[in-house]
């Protein structure tokens, strides 16, 4: 076809992007409407491609005043006449798809405000939020950098945030220990990684001592991992900043580190108190009767009252039952139940040395200690009460040092970071206000002793004890009760519940609380032949810090900008 | 079609008022020029400072006596035929709706402040004209809304006529931002925005 237009001169040429406006090339859509408590809701534009979108990304509001930091809780395909649902046009057609598609037919989102940083450049948290129709981007390595700052001594890298590998999340140790921790997630997220990368990057950088109860044999020596690849432990990783420690020798040396392990922990029947197996009461069915009957026996037998339970007869039970109010069948009750300690060769009638004092001597050398439980790792029974034989005693140790450093400030003890797996079968809400993690996790950092809680099932664990953690990171969780618990008392929770419900089943994770600035989905770093080298330039102290992120590769980073505050870069909003 | 710069003059003001005129001319000088959805402008003062620009919406050839008579002759002389064509004293009457004016070099999508006055000269706009006026879109909601017109056939066929204005490369991008205009307008009714984009659509 062919019209009678007179020809138009060709400098007339135009960009025909004009015709509706440019559009920036970040800019990926506007604030259409939402409110501070349930978030924004955001149109996208045309050109934005809904699935280059998830959830759990970080996005930045560009409002006059202020840019809000967002992440994206929920994506939505909307519609301007909902009638086109019911006669969808042909989109095989390019020209109705390029029409139809931005335009009739859009995608939305909706995004949490998590922080905000203000003209002055500094963050603060979300009091209000962005006006209509403000322009919304995809947040930069330069936001993020703005917000997480640079690696250096106190800032470990853990990895990068979503879709923006080139760049990473720094993690504040500082802050992270000196609260309790948690790390959550359901069988094979990766847990235990996240807990050996989390160790590597506290313990390498002298944030402070932990004490591992190590389970399942996952952090001391080799691991094997799922790929069949073997990684490497924090003892080979650390070297002799890590002890090695094992209730199970035989295990220890069958995996090669027999020579490499320090020392062995041996417990002896009289050094096992009644309130040792307090927290045995649900796994081992202890009752109230059986553990006041513990008590009279260890009143009455004295030291190795375990040992004479085992061997008691009917005779020694009547005595016992003649000059106390405990009935013989309960005494046969813990006695039956005793007697499964004798399968436990860590436990042995006399002990020769004293495994607390081992423990505590290397915790006061500034060196953190593996604690094998080899083939007694498969019994809860011994894992919990092995942790709750030397927790109750280091713990008491180290409130009789904080005391004495009131006066003295040189006998101020170190930071000491206990991490305990299973953690539901110690803060179990029945037990926990009774129990010494209960109390480590209130006490905070009063006596200078935190948890590190790994666990699948924070459901089960004690609502005020999940107050009290500092710092939550949490892998892929479905059960609705357990992403109910990690976020108990979260900003913005119920957008994150979907962050949480769609993390990646491996080497994703939400990190949120006291560590953190604000909430931050990470795919976490690689634990890799890269991982050990910059483990080993902290521990030699020649660090290698990645460039991306502005680092200068040194312990000396330029001073961080000014806008995001002083001292040890606290960017945390409060 | 001969594309030049000179003057295409389509004909006179008979009538007019905000919203639209009828302008006259020969029936024999009737031609391509007289297509249904052309841009034409037309001035509103005597110094062309005001220059009101419309769409052909339609073309009328009015009937007389003689040219009754000449249809129910059952032979036509072919004579009688071309002078009832050619010197008949009935103009063929062309309805052009406002869509906009320019007021001191500035292209305004509105209806222009006064009517032309009769007897003033019609013509094309040229294709720098219908490019520049097609830059913006505010223009469609007059044709949408305008009554008496066959408003999805005219907004159709002045985007397809427009769409000449543009280097080749360019028309795809052009019709595609029309109809993301007209999805935009039209969405509370898909049965007459499905309609126009098959009428749009290259």
């Amino acid at each position: 076809m062919s019209l009678p237009l007179p020809k138009r001169s060709s400098t007339a040429l135009r960009d025909p992007d004009a015709f509706f406006g440019v559009q920036l090339s970040q800019k990926i859509g506007v604030v259409v409407g939402g409110s501070l408590s349930k978030g924004l809701v955001i149109k996208l534009e045309a050109h934005q491609s809904i699935e280059d979108l998830a959830v759990g990304r970080y996005i930045v509001v560009h409002g006059d005043k202020r840019r809000f930091f967002c992440m994206i809780t929920d994506i939505v395909l909307d519609n301007s006449n909902p009638e086109i649902q019911n006669t969808p046009p042909d989109i095989s057609d390019a020209f109705f798809r390029d029409i139809y598609q931005g335009y009739a037919v859009f995608g939305k989102i909706h995004a949490q405000p998590m922080l905000v940083i203000d003209e002055d450049g500094t963050p603060k948290p979300v009091k209000t939020i962005p006006a209509h129709f403000t322009d919304v981007m995809n947040a930069t390595v330069d936001d993020v950098n703005a917000v997480f700052g640079i690696e250096d001594k106190v800032h470990f890298n853990v990895g990068s945030p979503l879709e923006l590998d080139q760049t990473q999340i720094n993690l504040n140790l500082k802050r992270l220990v000196e609260r309790s921790i948690g790390i959550f997630g359901k069988s094979g997220t990766g847990k235990s990684f996240l807990t050996r990368l989390m160790l590597a990057g506290i313990i390498a950088r002298d944030q402070a001592c932990a004490l591992i109860f190590d389970m399942h044999n996952d952090y001391g020596w080799a691991v094997v991992d799922e790929r069949g690849a073997n990684s490497k432990g924090l003892k080979q990783l650390l070297g002799d900043r890590v002890s090695l420690a094992t209730l199970d020798p035989a295990s220890t040396i069958k995996r090669g580190a027999g020579s490499r392990r320090d020392f062995d922990v041996v417990i002896g029947y009289d050094e096992v108190e009644p309130e040792d197996l307090e927290m045995l009461r649900e796994t081992m069915g202890f009752t109230d009767a059986m553990l006041d009957a513990a008590r009279t026996l260890r009143g009455k037998w004295k030291g190795n009252w375990i040992g004479k339970l085992i061997d008691a007869t009917n005779e020694d039970f009547d005595e016992i039952e003649a000059t106390s109010p405990v009935r013989v069948g309960t005494l046969q009750g813990l006695q039956r139940r005793i007697q499964r300690f004798r399968k436990w060769e860590f436990l042995v009638e006399q002990s020769t040395g004293d495994s607390v004092r081992n423990v505590i001597t290397h915790i006061e050398q500034g060196k953190s200690v593996v604690l094998e439980f080899g083939r007694y790792g498969n019994s809860v029974e011994a894992y919990i009460l092995v942790a709750n034989y030397l927790t109750r005693r280091i713990h008491e140790h180290y409130v009789d040092k904080v005391e004495r450093a009131l006066g003295d400030a040189g006998l101020e003890p170190n930071q000491l970071l206990i991490v305990i797996e299973e953690a539901h079968k110690f803060l179990d809400p029945r037990i926990a206000s009774q129990t010494i993690f209960g109390t480590i996790a209130r006490e905070l950092r009063k006596y200078k002793v935190t948890l590190m809680i790994v666990d699948q099932r924070p459901s089960g664990i004690d609502e005020e004890v999940m107050s009290q953690i500092g710092t939550r990171i949490t892998a892929l969780l479905d059960n609705e009760r357990d992403i109910a618990a990690v976020l108990t008392g979260i900003n913005g929770a119920a957008g994150l519940r979907e962050v949480l419900a769609r993390l990646d089943t491996k080497q994703q994770a939400i990190i949120m609380g006291h560590a953190v600035p604000m909430p931050v989905v990470v795919k976490t770093r690689t634990y890799d032949e890269k991982f050990y080298q910059a483990i080993e330039g902290d521990i030699s102290g020649q660090p290698i810090r990645l460039a991306k992120n502005g680092g200068s590769g040194d312990d000396n980073p330029p001073p961080r900008s000014p806008k995001l505050g002083s001292g040890g870069g606290d960017r945390r909003i409060r | 079609m001969v594309i030049n710069e000179k003057r295409h003059v389509v004909g006179r003001v008979l009538r007019a008022s905000t919203t639209g005129f009828d302008c006259g001319t020969r029936s024999s000088k009737i031609d391509d020029k007289h297509t249904f959805g052309s841009f034409v402008k037309v001035p509103i003062t005597d110094d062309e400072a005001v220059i009101a620009v419309g769409l052909i919406h339609a073309i009328r050839i009015d009937d007389d006596a003689l040219a009754r008579e000449l249809v129910m002759a059952s032979v036509v002389d072919n004579v009688a035929l071309i002078d009832q064509r050619e010197n008949r004293m009935v103009p063929v009457e062309i309805g052009v709706i406002n869509i906009g004016y320019r007021f001191n070099g500035v292209m305004v999508q509105s209806l222009p402040p006064r009517p032309p006055l009769s007897l003033s000269e019609v013509e094309l706009c040229t294709a720098d004209e219908v490019y520049e006026f097609t830059q913006r879109a505010d223009f469609f909601r007059l044709i949408l809304n305008a009554k008496e017109v066959p408003s999805d056939e005219l907004i159709a066929a002045a985007l397809n006529y427009a769409s000449y204005a543009y280097p080749e490369a360019e028309q795809y991008q052009f019709r595609v931002n029309c109809g993301r205009k007209l999805a935009m307008l039209l969405s509370n009714d898909l049965k007459r925005l499905s309609h126009v984009l098959a009428l749009i659509k290259p």
